[in-house]
């Protein structure tokens, strides 16, 4: 059966307040076009969550569409630096950062994904990540186990470099968490550089761990990580990123979503 | 490149890291860590050819031809030894493996402990900062972690952190100007950089300080491999 939609189609799928774990990781396979999309639609109260991010929460925090974020890091590093949007954001109390240890989030991911109520992990320390969670004795020995519960995103939201109509899709160099991500999430949203005949996928099949039994879409959308790169087909855009870090108010965030289509 | 006219502050910084790394078995480098970078890269080539080293991709012992200007550059994962995931990097911190990771925060106390979280003004986020990334996994079960920073002043080097993104098994911290180690809990100055001076590591570093040696300044080997490694001066980028 075939999931191929536009990327409208593919973002009208959600409903505010859902909560999306996207794919990626910092300037690498950001899901940018669904970002864009999902601003131009307005939508509203989104939770969005991922190990370390930049351009995609950044730009949903601009526009309005997240009220919690869950990271582990949220910054464009060295050369663009912070995440401006994101940090005002939170600093002026419309978004609520929901600060995670990489780790945490993978193993809340984790337990989803295993279908188990919470993962226990190993110690963080003193750090006030702990408060967050709760520890449980350890039922098979001595002392606590710190714990950290399952988080059921709504959708996994990736994108990748192929996928067939059905949405068995190609991911490559690193995978980051987009694996563990679709296993966690209810359903899948995928945006692809191009859509490929079943029988390319099928010619990489070791290459093609996203299965298209739990996608709802598949948008072919080319350069769709953009300003982000996406191996191999194109490195990141300095220029693009820092057009976008440039943007002050709502007019221009307008002209911007208008000018990088999709 | 500093007032110093034989070599940078961020040269002095990468070579005391890449010296701390002679006798590690394995190191990670986790986001935004573009002197560690370096640090690891000149070890491999000089000190320690047989040093594991681990990325944000999840590449074992990454073959970069030309520095990168990002965590997730092509450069640090198109070619490599062998492939694992961030994930599975983590989980080696957990079970006790990883030798030695490298962490940053925007503040460091005299316990060694660090902040990247926030200032906060009661229960109001006051100043965000970026996030901890994986550092309160990786300082608490890491075995040896070197912090970096690339700013030494009394608003960084603190009495005591405001929050705590993440405390442990901090061995090294290391500043545009001296070294530290952790030495019965609490930081202890190690030495200090051939451009810089006792007075001046006292006068900005919020916590006290006794003296030090003056550090062993970079050798020809060690520039000499840097320079042609990086003729565009990434390692200066956040200088």
């Amino acid at each position: 059966m075939t999931k191929i939609k536009t990327i409208e189609e593919a973002v009208s799928l959600i409903s505010d307040g859902e909560r999306l774990a996207m794919g990626g990781l910092l300037l690498q396979r950001i899901p940018s076009a669904f970002a864009r999309e999902t601003a131009r639609q307005g939508k509203k109260n989104l939770k969005v969550m991922k190990t370390a991010a930049n351009y995609d929460f950044d730009l949903l925090c601009l526009a309005e569409c997240v009220d919690e974020v869950a990271a582990g890091f949220v910054s464009f590093e060295a050369e663009f630096g912070m995440a401006p949007n994101f940090r005002r954001s939170v600093e002026e109390g419309r978004v609520r950062f929901n600060e995670n240890s990489c780790y945490t989030v993978i193993s809340s991911l984790r337990a989803a994904a295993f279908g188990v109520p919470f993962m226990p992990i190993a110690a963080l320390g003193e750090s006030y990540l702990v408060n967050k969670f709760r520890t449980v004795d350890n039922p098979y020995g001595d002392g606590d186990v710190l714990t950290v519960p399952a988080v059921y995103p709504d959708w996994a939201v990736l994108h990748v470099q192929k996928s067939d109509e059905e949405g068995n899709a190609i991911i490559y160099g690193p995978v980051f968490e987009d694996v563990i991500m679709s296993r966690a999430a209810r359903k899948i949203i995928l945006t692809t550089e191009e859509i490929v005949s079943k029988s390319e996928i099928e010619e990489e099949i070791d290459l093609a761990v996203i299965p298209g039994f739990k996608v709802e879409a598949v948008a072919e959308v080319s350069k769709g990580a953009m300003p982000g790169s996406c191996y191999p087909n194109y490195d990141y855009s300095t220029d693009h990123i820092r057009e976008y870090l440039s943007i002050k108010d709502w007019d221009t965030l307008n002209l911007y979503l208008k000018e990088f289509r999709p | 490149m500093d007032s110093h006219d034989e070599f940078s502050r961020a040269e002095m910084m990468i070579v005391t890291m890449a010296r701390l790394l002679e006798d590690a078995e394995n190191v990670f480098m986790g986001v935004a860590s573009n002197l560690p970078f370096f640090s690891i890269w000149l070890a491999k080539e000089l000190y320690n050819k047989d040093l594991t080293w681990l990325n944000i991709p999840g590449r074992v012992n990454p073959k970069p031809a030309l520095p990168p200007r990002s965590t997730v550059d092509f450069e640090v994962f198109r070619n490599a030894s062998a492939s694992i995931t961030l994930s599975q990097i983590f989980d080696m911190s957990a079970r006790g493996e990883l030798d030695v990771a490298f962490l940053s925060g925007v503040q460091v106390d005299k316990y060694g402990n660090f902040n990247l979280s926030h200032i906060s003004d009661g229960n109001r986020i006051k100043v965000q900062f970026t996030g901890g990334a994986g550092s309160a996994l990786l300082c608490a079960n890491t075995k040896r972690v070197i912090f970096w920073r690339t700013r030494h002043d009394r608003r960084s080097f603190v009495e005591k952190c405001s929050v705590y993104t993440a405390t442990g098994n901090i061995y090294s911290v290391v500043s545009p100007i001296s070294e530290f180690k952790k030495k019965d809990g609490i930081l202890a100055l190690e030495s200090i950089f051939p451009y810089s001076s006792y007075d001046e590591v006292a006068k900005r570093t919020g916590f006290p300080v006794e003296p030090a040696p003056i550090a062993l300044p970079p050798t020809e080997d060690e520039l000499t491999l840097l320079r042609d490694f990086d003729p565009e001066g990434i390692r200066e980028i956040e200088f």
